[in-house]
């Protein structure tokens, strides 16, 4: 498409030197960038490089100077079982929100592409979990799962399902399955939106052929629907687990990481070794660590983003 | 989509419609309400699903007591200036990979796109000494910089999708009557990417009003603190929990977005839908 319309506009400016006018275009291509590439080299690829290096040496709030000690990080960090059960409670994290999410968030927008009363606005409500702050998700649920008022608990008791009240945020598993709970709750409303957008782009006469056919509504859910959703998934999948490996905030003011460290993820690890300890080396270590987990998805999405172009 | 003729699909379509919908919007529900009920009327063995009598004293608190209206005021500085300067930098980003032809720019756009590989909590250990080096730790300026990495990607991206679908005729024309690229940019291409550029500021500013992770660390004073660290720190405390109140807050904290949101809800999940998957 560019190249075709610079061909034109050559052909409709006979008056200019071609080549004149292209390097114009260029000069200008390249000035608007200046500005987004110098944000982008100053807050992304420069502290990226820093931390990097700084993984290479001994550097702490009791150190003036970094003391460079190659690789003794890494074997620090991976020798550590802290850090490596670190890493394995983020897999836990990243993996249980990233599928609870895409199921409830499919089933969400199938629900929500059938045609009934009252659709619009479920649909404009069902944004409200992402946009509210970060604390905010925290408290409310922070608040629905409370040890001894948490009406979870009062509605759990009455049904009962159990005879004394979980005290969620005080026990490992209660506090994981918590925060996978509000994270999900968070990002369902986006995940909704993403399918209902694949579920828009289908042929629906498709859909009408197979119902003469007898088609059953779980048989085209099945045949046809997840079919035509697959590349949806694939994307949406990669780009949930980046945001899922990448949260901090509601984790963070959930639990803080713990019971003691039942939900230290790798960036909460990451911020208490930075600005807990002040063991700038220690924490970049482990973030070489979490880049390393994150690449091979973000690459992947970055593919399937370019492909279509 | 479905057939709901036999009372089986209906029944099944309905239940999980009602599951679904009671987990997505009971807790706000639940939220809102707590924030109406006295303390008395909170802490119950049997909560009540309606308040018995509308309280407004933990709204008052919420508001005397701490600084939440400084801190509502510094988010509001620092989340609308820094996504008014995170779409400035998209748009003309955009607009350079969209409609212009340069060998560089493939590999310069994966490059900004690959920002969402790094992770915000490493380069926050470098961000905190470079701005302590300029003297821009615990500012809101300082803070307004820091969070351009959040959207800068995603917006790029999103404003690159909208630019690619003006007629490249329409920038010809323009052209032939003897406009210079950026007064094409400004006075063409800009009025009618409106929607974009709203959409792409509204992204970026939920981003940072949202975030905790940098305004936390990079501010350390009561005078500069924003919205959610300043909520976290008074009522994090989970001995002494004063839920009425937290809710109340939330609920202050949570308003503005929410109203702007309710007024542009339409455009924006179209504009970053298609800026993720297309």
């Amino acid at each position: 498409m560019d190249i075709a319309s610079r061909k034109t506009v050559g052909k409709q400016q006979p008056t200019n030197a071609k080549g004149s006018l292209k390097r114009s275009d260029r000069r200008f291509a390249y000035a608007i960038l200046v500005p987004a590439m110098t944000a982008f080299l100053i807050m992304v690829a420069y502290p990226f490089f820093d931390a990097m290096s700084m993984s290479f040496f001994q550097y702490t709030i009791y150190d003036l100077e970094p003391i460079f000690i190659g690789f003794d990080n890494f074997v620090a960090v991976l020798t550590d079982p802290y850090v490596l059960g670190s890493w394995l409670t983020t897999a836990i994290f990243v993996v249980g929100t990233t599928l609870l999410t895409m199921t409830l968030g499919l089933a969400w927008a199938l629900l929500m592409y059938q045609d009934f009363k009252g659709r619009g606005v479920m649909r404009t409500l069902t944004l409200l979990p992402w946009i509210l702050p970060s604390t905010v998700s925290a408290f409310v649920w922070a608040w629905m799962l409370n040890g001894k008022y948490g009406i979870v608990n009062v509605m759990l008791l009455g049904a009962g399902f159990i005879d004394s009240p979980i005290q969620f945020l005080s026990e490992d598993i209660g506090a994981m399955l918590a925060v996978i709970l509000t994270r999900t709750w968070i990002s369902i409303p986006l995940f909704m939106s993403f399918f209902l957008a694949g579920l828009q782009g289908m042929d629906y006469q498709q859909i009408e052929a197979a119902r003469i056919d007898g088609a059953g509504n779980l048989r085209i859910v099945k045949r046809l629907i997840l079919p035509h959703l697959k590349p949806v998934f694939l994307v949406t999948g990669a780009l949930g687990m980046i945001g899922n490996l990448q949260q901090f905030d509601i984790i963070y003011a959930l639990t803080g990481g713990g019971p003691v460290r039942a939900t230290s993820v790798l960036s909460i690890e990451v911020f208490r070794q930075a600005f807990e300890n002040w063991d700038l080396g220690m924490a970049s270590a482990i973030g070489v660590l979490w880049v390393f987990t994150l690449m091979p998805i973000v690459i992947f999405y970055l593919r399937s983003l370019f492909k279509e172009d | 989509m479905f057939e709901l003729r036999s009372w089986k699909a209906k029944l099944g379509f309905t239940v999980l419609l009602l599951t679904i919908a009671f987990f997505l919007f009971f807790p706000v529900y639940w939220a809102l309400i707590s924030a109406f009920k006295s303390n008395q009327e909170l802490y119950r063995l049997d909560p009540t699903l309606v308040p018995n009598e509308f309280f407004w004293g933990h709204f008052v608190s919420a508001i005397t007591d701490g600084n939440i209206l400084l801190q509502l005021k510094n988010s509001l500085l620092t989340s609308t200036s820094s996504a008014l300067l995170n779409a400035s930098l998209a748009a003309l980003a955009g607009y350079s990979f969209a409609k212009f032809d340069y060998p560089a720019k493939k590999p310069l756009m994966l490059l900004i796109l690959s920002a969402q590989m790094f992770p915000f909590g490493v380069l926050l250990i470098s961000i905190y000494p470079m701005l302590q080096a300029v003297n821009l730790l615990d500012t809101k300026l300082g803070l307004t910089i820091s969070y351009i990495v959040f959207a800068l990607p995603v917006s790029t991206y999103m404003m690159y999708s909208y630019f690619k679908q003006i007629p490249n005729e329409l920038i010809e024309a323009a052209k032939v009557d003897g406009a210079s690229n950026m007064t094409i940019f400004r006075r063409i291409v800009l009025p009618i990417s409106l929607p974009a550029f709203i959409t792409v500021t509204l992204y970026a500013f939920m981003w940072s009003w949202n975030d905790l992770l940098y305004s936390m660390t990079l501010i350390t004073s009561e005078e500069n603190r924003t919205i959610g660290p300043g909520l976290l720190l008074r009522y994090i405390n989970e001995n002494n929990a004063d839920w009425g109140g937290a809710m109340a807050a939330s609920f202050l904290a949570a308003a503005p977005v929410v109203m702007v949101f309710a007024i542009l809800q339409k455009q924006f999940i179209g504009g970053v839908t298609s800026g993720a998957v297309k």
